[in-house]
């Protein structure tokens, strides 16, 4: 189109150079520098196969990283609010803000006036490399995956430039979530976006990221990071809310620190696209700290979601526990791949570890590999997986009242998945995703 | 409508895959409006016949017919024969976990809507709430999840609720009664009737061991089963020679033939 003769030179991952990728922008160096050193990194290195752990289920070999167009990152614009947007936030409860980010680049943001003058920051991630480049290089650093992820986190670093910044000061308690919407628009791209969170002693906040976009035509990828700390006596809620339409392929890598006494829930929902896959991390790093991980998915069609978890105890006393429950059906496959990791000096350390996996069809296939490395002696830990179908008792007691096999069935999973819902602390959050679960398992 | 609500005829059937035969000869007609007892000793086949009647996959049927209002309902899935008008009150009701009772409840009536009816979502509410309080149920019983963690006499009722909600032609209880003391007994009972006063043309198969429930329930028809089959129909006062006289004499004729 003639009319953007502005934007910046395209072309394939495969043709790219920095320069290319860099776009000619200027940028903050806390930014600039993080991602030419990425660059290189990614460059060197070769891409993972399935003769790796982390790889055996989820072939990355397959996907066309080399033809995809990688999105150049943009400066944040002011748009109005799109009516996709709109809609979900009409049916949505209370919020202290709203981000909306197109591939990546910031195309609104908002913040509730009473929340900005409490002293909370909610920004692009530009500008928080102006106003906190300190906070912002060691949220990156800290984030460091293990080296079978490091290819696609060097490339999610190298495409860094969108995503948001979420500073909740001291004692500040949020009253409402922030919701996210990260909104991918562009068949055949490869873009990325990050999210940060940090909440200072004793801050609360609630962080929505809901990713969504049409079914598209061409193979297209997300990539997501996300970066949650919270200091001594912080709470954090983060919901990350996956409903792509078809064509996308997701990889997300999420990071958690916990500082002393405090409490951080991550919420992994896995609804949409053809391929997810998600790294998430709890890095327990102060006494008596605690991390409640939990995901919820439902894969149809030929959809694959495969989640790696590591729970690492640093410090002791403190707590972890994790469910992860899933359902399939037709020819969908999951994978749980989740590790608790009890360092030495961690004594007293209390881990959990739960996957649950309902299969409703004969062509879906659930893996689960639960595992435990621990150092301590003085630990309780306890990890365990379940492969099963619905109960024929069940399911003959809800079809004997009217339900058609499909009803009874997805009444099940309704059930099946409360157990998780209902540790949600945040109603409004608890509504949004079970609507949209509703929305994909339909009754 | 001349048919009888319910007939069946020379029902014969057996768990899936076992050999030996539970329903060795099953034939009844119940019609419309009507309560009939069905007494017998355990293992006489009383449960297989109502879980065979709701379209049990645990159990084939290889002989004979079940006619609902004239149709044979032997092909239907369990929830055409639901949607259909035939009701089981279980003995054992299934624990639904994380299912509340409410979206249960609204999940079935909408299995009976047609294509582009719409729910009264406030009428559902209030039928709900109203059959609640003919059962003398707490109102927060309907946010609980499907009998998980239930008493005995709560998935009963539970039971009755269900049925009192989705109005079907024909209940077959099985074994409402059992478990119950005197006092849910009656509660149950009193459900029982008001449903049989609200739609005279309702149909009940009332399976039970003792006469207990009858003195609350009064039956048109009560039969009796042993080893499969249906060994003797009689009035109200069947029921009484049961208890006094047990079920020896019943046996002794059977051998006699």
């Amino acid at each position: 189109m003639s009319t953007m003769t502005a934007g910046p030179a395209e072309s394939t991952l495969a043709a790219a150079d920095f320069d290319t990728l860099a776009g000619g922008l200027t940028e903050p160096e806390a930014i600039a520098g993080a991602r030419a050193a990425a660059w290189e990194r990614f460059t060197a290195l070769p891409w993972p196969t399935k003769k790796s752990e982390e790889w055996r289920y989820t072939d990355l070999t397959k996907v066309g990283f080399e033809a995809l167009t990688p999105v150049v990152p943009a400066p944040a614009t002011a748009e109005a609010l799109s009516a996709d947007v709109r809609e979900v936030l009409g049916r949505s409860g209370e919020r202290a803000g709203v981000v909306v980010l197109r591939e990546g680049r910031v195309a609104h943001l908002e913040l509730e006036p009473e929340v900005a003058r409490s002293g909370v920051v909610l920004c692009s991630i530009r500008d928080a490399a102006d106003r906190h480049p300190e906070l912002l290089r060691r949220a990156l650093l800290e984030a460091q995956p293990g080296p079978a992820e490091e290819k696609l986190w060097a490339l999610h670093l190298a495409l860094l430039g969108g995503g948001y910044f979420l500073h909740v000061p001291r004692g500040v308690e949020m009253p409402a979530p922030i919701h996210a919407f990260h909104i991918v628009e562009r068949a055949g791209t490869l873009s990325s976006a990050h999210s940060f969170v940090y909440g200072e002693s004793g801050a609360r906040a609630a962080v929505i990221d809901e990713f969504l976009s049409d079914d598209l035509a061409a193979e297209t990828v997300s990539l997501h990071g996300a970066t949650i700390t919270g200091e001594g006596g912080a709470g954090i809620e983060y919901v990350a809310l996956q409903r792509f339409g078809r064509g996308v392929k997701q990889f997300s890598t999420q990071h958690v620190a916990a500082g002393r006494d405090s409490r951080i829930v991550t919420f992994n929902v896995t609804l949409g696209g053809d391929l997810s896959r998600a790294d998430v991390t709890s890095r327990l790093d102060g006494p008596g700290s605690d991390s409640e991980m939990l995901a919820l998915w439902f894969g149809d069609s030929d959809q694959h979601f495969d989640h790696h978890t590591l729970q690492h105890h640093a410090a002791p006393h403190a707590h972890s526990d994790l469910l992860f429950k899933g359902a399939l059906t037709d020819s969908g496959s999951s994978v749980f791949r989740g590790l608790i990791r009890v360092d030495k000096g961690a004594q007293l350390t209390d881990a959990y570890q739960t996957n649950r996996n309902l299969l409703l069809s004969e062509g879906s296939h659930a893996s689960a590999l639960p595992n435990l490395e621990i150092e301590a002696d003085d630990v309780r830990c306890s990890h365990g997986a379940t492969i099963g179908q619905v109960e024929d008792g069940q399911l003959f007691y809800l079809m004997s009242r009217g339900l058609t096999r499909r009803q009874a069935e997805r009444l099940l999973v309704f059930g099946f998945f409360d157990e998780v819902l209902g540790r949600l602390p945040m109603e409004g959050v608890r509504a949004r995703v079970r609507e949209a679960i509703e929305e994909k398992i339909g009754l | 409508m001349s048919e009888p609500l319910l007939s069946i005829r020379g029902l014969r059937a057996k768990v899936e895959g076992e050999d030996g035969e539970i329903l060795r000869g099953v034939d009844l007609d119940l019609e419309r409006g009507e309560v009939h007892a069905l007494m017998g000793p355990n293992g006489s086949g009383k449960s297989t016949l109502a879980k065979v009647i709701a379209g049990h996959p645990a159990y084939e049927v290889t002989a004979g017919e079940i006619l609902f209002e004239g149709e044979d309902v032997l092909e239907l899935e369990p929830d055409e024969r639901s949607r259909a008008g035939i009701f089981l009150a279980f003995q054992y009701p299934a624990e639904i976990p994380g299912v509340s009772i409410a979206n249960f409840l609204r999940t079935a009536v909408n299995s009976r809507l047609g294509e582009g009816e719409e729910m009264d979502v406030f009428g559902f509410q209030r039928t709900l709430t109203e059959k609640m309080e003919m059962l003398k149920m707490d109102p927060g019983f309907a946010t609980r999840y499907v009998n998980d963690g239930f008493s005995g006499g709560e998935k009963k009722r539970n039971e009755i609720l269900q049925m009192a909600v989705l109005r079907p032609a024909l209940g077959v209880l099985d074994e409402t009664d059992s478990g119950l003391d005197i006092d849910a007994l009656k509660i149950v009972a009193r459900g029982v009737n008001r449903l049989s006063e609200a739609d005279e043309a309702l149909g009940v198969l009332l399976i039970t061991h003792y006469k207990r429930i009858l003195n609350y329930i009064q039956p048109n028809v009560v039969h009796v089963m042993m080893a499969g089959r249906i060994a003797e129909s009689g009035g109200a006062s069947l029921a009484d020679k049961l208890e006094a006289e047990g079920y020896d004499w019943l046996q002794q004729a059977a051998a006699a033939v």
